[in-house]
């Protein structure tokens, strides 16, 4: 049994290397997802005590200013996520822009997100949010049905069932654990220490793997994160242009971009208790 | 040339008038941190509808109108962070002349970007005393909407916008960041220049560059 589990987190660790996605995917994706219902007053006291600290000079002379002890490793895979944006993403993307038009992609979007039904279900539960967790189910199984595959989203625009986006990441900061230093990963992205573990248990929540072959499992997995990625990038063709436009350090940016997110997304599901 | 001279004069007055009133309002409107906010967003909706007036107007319009409502040298500091207290005077002054014009275009590149969007006021919180958030969205059809939250800091007894969050996201925050990251790796000079340089790059898109005062 312990075998088993050992063996399903290290496909998903090999699936996580496997797939393509971009370095801002989760980043940005979480962005939007957080967006509709984040915590209230943000990050005020923060920007209130850096402001302070400037006018004097007291101990929280460092709020605001994120850490990376990793930097060396992370700026390099910043850069090789940006060449595969480059070269492979963003060509694909738009290719795949000029042939699908945008209620298609959306729909193909709802379609992956629906699929991912596991770990939200699963980490909403982790977080005793038993009401979301059914939730979950219900828009599965909603969607699914009528919704043709997930295609579409009847739960929320008929039934008025609302996604409780979740994941492992998430789980451990609520239960306040440290998530350790910031990390970027190859393919996927801004991430922490915590968060990269928190990837590979959601990935090892792939339903399909229990009742087949392992490099079935695992091909799907990649192929999915793949089309994901592709479809959300297309659906974002101009995200680096224009975040390079306001920035004066893009890695910098994102980071920070990164580490807010998350902190809002924890502060969200803590305040709705 | 009498013709010419009577015609500045006109526009002299038209201008000060003008002025005048701005300043009446905003004398008014600053008290409460809702007033300002509103007192920003309100007249700043109405120049992005008109499409009759010419371009250069609209973002000269607008340019006043931030800097009544934004205490651009709070936002340098705070931007800089710890980094502030190591600067020199003349340095401070630099940075928060070069900031200032970044922020402006930044927003300004984007006037001809509004397609009639409404915005929401929310409502006004004060976390802490001296302290006070205002709440907005941005309503765009068919979308969630856009959070878009301003910060502000009392200066009796007036308030100022120090920060803007977008979806939570302290803009301020980010570039502190990456503020940070380039003094620390290349140093305070390379900051300015790469700041003036994306800073000249956004103004280029304007149409125009605007003269500096």
């Amino acid at each position: 049994m312990l075998n088993l589990i050992y063996i399903r987190i290290a496909n998903a660790g090999a699936t996580a290397v496997a797939a393509i996605a971009t370095l801002a995917l989760i980043g940005f994706v979480s962005t939007n997802a957080g967006a509709a219902d984040a915590a209230p007053l943000g990050s005020s006291s923060q920007n209130a005590a850096a402001l302070e600290a400037s006018q004097s000079g007291d101990a929280a002379l460092q709020a605001g200013v994120e850490s990376d002890p990793l930097a060396p490793f992370n700026e390099a895979m910043f850069t090789f996520n940006l060449k595969l944006d480059d070269y492979v993403l963003h060509p694909a993307a738009s290719g795949y822009a000029k042939i699908a038009p945008v209620p298609v992609r959306e729909a193909v979007g709802r379609f992956f997100d629906n699929v991912l039904v596991i770990p939200r279900f699963a980490n909403n539960l982790l977080q005793l949010r038993v009401p979301e967790a059914g939730g979950e189910v219900a828009r599965f199984g909603i969607n699914t049905t009528v919704g043709v595959l997930g295609f579409f989203d009847p739960a929320k625009n008929w039934f008025g069932l609302q996604e409780h986006d979740d994941d492992f990441g998430l789980t451990i900061r609520y239960y306040n654990v440290p998530t350790g230093p910031y990390l970027v990963l190859p393919f996927f992205g801004p991430s922490t220490i915590g968060d990269a573990v928190g990837l590979a248990a959601d990935g090892a929540m792939d339903p399909l793997a229990y009742f087949v072959p392992w490099w079935i499992s695992l091909s799907r997995g990649a192929g999915q994160r793949i089309g994901q990625a592709i479809n959300y990038r297309s659906l974002h063709l101009n995200m680096f242009e224009e975040a390079d436009r306001y920035a004066v350090d893009l890695y910098g940016a994102v980071q920070d971009a990164y580490s807010q997110t998350r902190a809002n997304r924890v502060k969200a599901l803590k305040s709705k208790e | 040339m009498i013709r010419k001279f009577v015609n500045s004069a006109l526009i002299g007055v038209v201008l000060t008038a003008a002025v005048v009133a701005a300043a009446a309002r905003t004398a008014r409107a600053d008290q409460d941190p809702m007033g300002v906010v509103k007192g920003l967003v309100d007249p700043a909706l109405q120049i992005l509808r008109d499409n009759q007036s010419p371009l250069n107007d609209r973002q000269e319009k607008l340019r006043q109108l931030v800097r009544g409502a934004v205490d651009f040298a709070a936002i340098s500091r705070s931007a800089l962070g710890p980094h502030w207290r190591d600067l020199s005077d003349q340095q401070h002054q630099d940075f928060i002349q070069v900031f200032t014009d970044f922020i402006e275009d930044s927003y300004l590149s984007r006037i001809q970007d509004y397609s009639g969007q409404q915005v929401e006021f929310v409502k006004a919180a004060t976390p802490d005393p001296g302290y006070a958030q205002v709440f907005t969205n941005i309503l765009q059809e068919g979308k969630q909407p856009i959070q878009i939250n301003y910060l502000l800091k009392q200066n009796s007894p007036s308030w100022k916008i120090y920060d803007i969050t977008v979806d939570n996201i302290s803009i301020i925050a980010n570039y502190r960041n990456q503020f940070n990251r380039v003094i620390n790796n290349k140093g305070f000079d390379t900051l300015m220049t790469d700041l003036r340089n994306k800073q000249q790059a956004l103004a280029a898109q304007l149409g125009t560059p605007h003269p500096h005062d």
